[in-house]
């Protein structure tokens, strides 16, 4: 099966099929300050160019979310 | 504020259908439900924009425990194309127009449902995150392509 995929991805792909929905939730949901981003409890974009603009002009760069 | 659980996902998925809202897991935590062995802080879902179902989505976020003024409802009840919600029980970011997806329609026709709750195809989540084309998703996607295809294959095998 997928004889281009690297292998150490492929063995990942594979231990997460075989773990419940709950269990895979449980261990990709993770909790970090988010500088910025989280500082507020409300944002409401009109547009996602609005939303794009205001990540770049707004957040710090090293949280990758300024397009290429 | 604690990390995002299976528990709140479940609540997600049976306050929106209590109150039949269309809407798609999109972005990571849909590739997370999919099976894609990652790790993200949110929930991002794709809501198909129109009246009813704005106004089906802000009663079911109440019910959730998000707590929004009546401006803040108008946001969502119009469907402004990404609004962050951090006012409630656990982060959430609605997403009315994602980059690189045609429309909701054509996404719901392609949806998978995982354990019942609705996701986007994979192929539309890596089309969203090549049209953000965001240094993030420049880093993630070559995994995430990678999973697309350990996943399709496993998916056609499972149907043959």
């Amino acid at each position: 099966m997928a004889k281009n995929i690297p292998q150490e991805w492929l063995a990942e792909f594979e231990a997460a099929a075989r773990r419940p929905l709950e269990v895979r939730l449980r261990y990709a949901f993770i909790r970090t300050y988010k500088p910025v981003m989280d500082d507020e409890k409300f944002r409401a974009f009109e547009t996602m160019e609005d939303y794009r603009r205001w990540c770049e002009e707004n957040l710090p760069r090293w949280l990758g979310y300024a397009r290429v | 504020m604690p990390a995002f659980e299976y528990r709140q996902a479940e609540e997600i998925k049976q306050a929106l259908r209590r109150h039949h809202v269309r809407y798609l897991f999109i972005g990571k935590s849909g590739a997370i439900l999919l099976g894609f062995p990652d790790t993200t802080q949110d929930a991002d879902l794709f809501v198909d924009r129109n009246p009813e179902n704005g106004h089906a989505l802000i009663e079911s976020l109440r019910e959730l425990g998000f707590d929004l003024t009546e401006q803040q409802a108008s946001d969502v009840e119009r469907g402004k194309d990404f609004i962050q919600l951090k006012n409630g029980p656990f982060d959430l970011d609605l997403v009315f127009a994602p980059d690189g997806i045609e429309s909701f329609e054509d996404a719901w026709k392609r949806r998978i449902e995982v354990q019942d709750f609705p996701v986007c195809h994979i192929d539309d989540i890596i089309a969203s995150k090549e049209a953000a084309n965001r240094e993030r998703d420049r880093e993630s996607l070559p995994r995430l392509r990678a999973f697309r295809d350990y996943w399709m294959q496993k998916r056609n095998r499972n149907q043959s």
